[in-house]
């Protein structure tokens, strides 16, 4: 009866798939389209917030840093409200982290300000003197790429019909006005938060540094 | 009928074909053992016996028909 | 086929694989010793500006351990191990031999291209899917022709029946195609921005939470499909073969194969417990977890049983000495992960040390120890030579078993410790500590974790030292040997 299964390579490979396969179907498929949903007044991130959420990616802070409250009274007294799935509708990729080696920064908007932020991504000791977080310097340097940010943003209004405005558009001209018009005064707005007269004179200049945009984000996490 | 709710029942019976499978092939093996049809036990000398020149535990057919041929 | 006098197994590209192994896994491992020792020592992150902190290295950790140092493992036993078993060689198969070979360049580009860019900071950020999309698609064609020379072989085979050994391979295949492709769905920008931005950049194709699912669906099952299916196909060849002993119950071994490949998949939902993911599925990757211990110690028992009345070869052969530690490995973190899966716990566990604890109990325990005894065993019908030292092999095991012991000890309590502060509350019920007073009480389970991690490096460099004397020095076989690799 079963025997046939067992020497057919062919036969066996469709039987294993059907099986695994299976759990997939039932358990993800289904709830897909309500997840999706984004929660009232939720807006999509400027491309500032963008480029600052590749930051966060490029440096991997999700290595430390979670970005999901649980419905825990100990979790909400740390960190504020838990977390509901229509908040994170227009996170592509989902950054909830697996590990808090760092605590989680899903609503740290609420709690830090841009200029602790500076000094804490420049050196953590300063602001949290037994921190094992190493510093992001660097950041302070290299050049936010704000181009690749928009173009996520192009794609996602295209593909997935995330709501943005005419002004996000496939060409380079309407990138580059876009810079000029939203972007920097965007930044400029961080920059003097900041506090950080580096950082300040190289937006003046027009260039806008990593950690500019990586703060735009974490701000934005409320 | 919603697709949450249909979703259920598929899940529901189709777990429980799975476990009549998988019931029906625990018999199936200690059956063919007890009948004497096949002896699941004789695979396992399939990793010991695994010399090029070491008889098959069972002849691929296809190989026996090349044999002949020859 | 002609009659082939001189026919004998061709291991060429298993051997290949056997060095990828080695230098993967010290690349790999080296790293890790690196990044356990930066969270006892902070100053470690400067090492190397930028590309040295510890968030730019895990993934690279990660990554180079599972898809170079495992996967080349399991390469490498698979292209020893399943012409055995099937009684073909790979040399009667020239176009098949071939094109193994050219799958072994394209991986070799897609991890070197792996390792340079995460160390860049190219990453979609997805755990243990982090390749950005032209990776992902070389992956996928790499993959691909692993399935076509693996149906191959068996097309060609003498042996009618197929062995244990190859459903677990195969189920690997299928499984790790499916996922990694559902996964990895993404839209690279370069498509639709009008040329804009870096033309390696892509967007995930799912959104919050259904990301989520689908990547633990993904990042779970990576552990189920890489980590223990075809680590099983490894230990129900080489535990027989080494020991002389036929499996326990092969009946056994086959139930519990389609127990795991059912149970498995529905896990997943146990990495987001008390998330934003739907109640129900929570629950049922909670109870699937739990459900999951049966065929896991199906196997594992299975394995332990083999060596009935045989068990003065423990003591007698290292060999078997990593293969029954592995499975006993095997049985306590598949034991550990069902408790953790349990909501209550897991409210305590998860984010905490102790689970990066339970990933190495299996990962070091059982995974690596399993390939170590792999390839001992293959070297010395590969090399045809002598296993260089028994002593050095003995060495080997106490001291990674010690930093084992000490690796998942650590955690534990890291992790309890440090789940337990987290929600303790004093008589008024305000937070009991601040959030960095969680973190500097861990040091010493980090220093000690450090060092079990370094102890455990030592082993693979005594393994890579010993393995290269085989291949060289080995006093020379005359005959392959039949069962037990004899060592000087």
């Amino acid at each position: 009866m079963f025997h046939w299964l067992e020497k057919n390579p062919f036969l066996f490979s469709v039987g294993v798939f059907i099986v695994i396969a299976f759990a997939g179907l039932i358990e993800i498929l289904p709830n897909f389209a309500e997840a999706a949903r984004p929660i009232k007044g939720l807006k999509p991130y400027t491309v500032l917030e963008l480029a600052g959420k590749e930051v966060y990616k490029k440096d991997n802070c999700i290595a430390c840093h979670s970005q999901l409250i649980r419905p825990f009274k100990a979790e909400t007294d740390r960190y504020g409200q838990y977390s509901l799935s229509g908040e994170y509708a227009y996170d592509r990729p989902f950054l909830w982290g697996s590990k808090r080696t760092g605590p989680d920064l899903h609503r740290v908007g609420n709690y830090r300000t841009s200029d602790w932020h500076a000094n804490h991504m420049w050196d953590p000791k300063s602001v949290v003197p037994t921190s094992i977080m190493p510093a992001y310097k660097h950041q302070f340097k290299n050049i936010a790429d704000t181009e690749t940010a928009y173009a996520e943003a192009v794609t996602v209004k295209r593909v997935f019909n995330t709501p943005y405005g005419p002004e996000i558009a496939p060409s380079k001209e309407a990138y580059e006005k876009y810079y000029k018009e939203k972007l920097l005064p965007e930044a400029k707005k961080i920059a003097k938060e900041m506090k950080n007269k580096e950082v300040e004179a190289m937006v003046n200049q027009g260039k806008v540094p990593e950690i500019v945009a990586l703060i735009a984000y974490l701000n934005r996490l409320k | 009928m919603s697709l949450t709710e249909m979703q259920g029942y598929a899940f529901f019976f189709f777990t429980i074909f799975l476990v009549v499978i998988l019931y029906g092939y625990i018999l199936h093996l200690y059956k063919s053992e007890k009948d004497g049809v096949r002896d699941y036990e004789k695979y396992g000398k399939m990793a010991l016996d695994d010399e090029l020149t070491d008889k098959p535990i069972e002849e691929n057919p296809k190989e026996t028909n090349e044999k002949k041929e020859k | 086929m002609q009659s082939n006098t001189a026919l004998e197994y061709d291991y060429s590209v298993a051997k290949l694989y056997m060095w990828t192994t080695v230098i993967f896994g010290i690349v790999g491992m080296t790293i890790g010793v690196l990044i356990a020792a930066q969270l006892a020592f902070p100053e470690l992150n400067y090492l190397m500006g930028e590309y040295g902190t510890f968030s730019r290295l895990r993934p690279l950790h990660t990554n180079v351990v599972i898809y170079g140092f495992t996967l080349s493992g399991i390469m490498a036993s698979f292209y020893y191990s399943a012409p055995r078993v099937l009684k073909v060689s790979m040399g009667e198969l020239p176009l098949i031999n071939a094109l193994a070979k050219f799958q072994f360049v394209a991986y070799l580009v897609a991890a070197t291209g792996m390792v340079i860019s995460l160390g860049m900071g190219i990453t979609a950020n997805k755990e243990y899917a982090q390749m950005e999309w032209p990776l992902d698609v070389l992956i996928v064609v790499y993959w691909v022709i692993w399935g076509i020379n693996m149906f191959a072989l068996i097309g060609a085979r003498r042996e009618k029946a197929l062995y244990i050994s190859l459903w677990y391979y195969i189920a690997c295949f299928l499984g790790v195609a499916m996922l990694y492709l559902f996964n990895n769905m993404e839209v690279p920008t370069l498509f639709f921005s009008g040329g804009l931005g870096a033309w390696y950049h892509s967007v995930s194709m799912y959104a919050g939470t259904n990301d989520a699912l689908v990547q633990w669906w993904w990042g779970h099952n990576a552990v189920a499909f890489v980590f223990t299916v075809p680590i099983i196909a490894l230990i129900y060849y080489f535990l027989p073969k080494e020991s002389g002993q036929a499996v326990y119950s092969y009946k056994l071994s086959l139930l519990s194969f389609w127990g795991l490949m059912f149970v498995y998949l529905w896990a997943g939902g146990h990495h987001l417990l008390w998330s934003t993911v739907p109640d129900w599925m929570q629950t049922m990757g909670s109870i699937f977890s739990v459900v999951l211990i049966l065929p896991s110690w199906g196997s594992a028992i299975n394995m332990l049983l083999t060596m009935k009345g045989e068990w003065n070869q423990l003591t007698e052969n290292p060999l078997i000495k990593f293969m029954v530690l592995a499975s006993t490995f095997y049985m306590l973190s598949t034991l550990e992960g069902p408790i953790q899966a349990v909501k209550s716990v897991n409210a305590i566990a998860h984010f905490t040390d102790w689970i990066p604890g339970h990933v190495h109990d299996g990962v070091l325990g059982w995974v690596a120890f399993m390939i170590f005894a792999a390839l001992m065993h293959m070297s010395t019908r590969v090399f045809k030579r002598e296993i260089y030292s028994k002593s050095l092999l003995e060495a080997q095991f106490w001291i990674q078993t010690t930093g084992v012991v000490l690796y998942f000890t650590s955690m534990w309590i890291a992790g309890i410790t440090q789940g337990m502060m987290w929600r303790a509350v004093d008589e008024y019920g305000n937070l009991m500590y601040s959030f960095i007073d969680t973190v500097t009480v861990l040091h010493p389970y980090y220093t000690i974790r450090a060092i079990g991690g370094l102890l455990f490096l030592i082993g693979v460099f005594m393994f890579a030292y010993n393995l290269y004397k085989t291949a060289t020095a080995g006093r020379k076989l005359e005959n392959e040997p039949q069962f037990r690799s004899p060592m000087a």
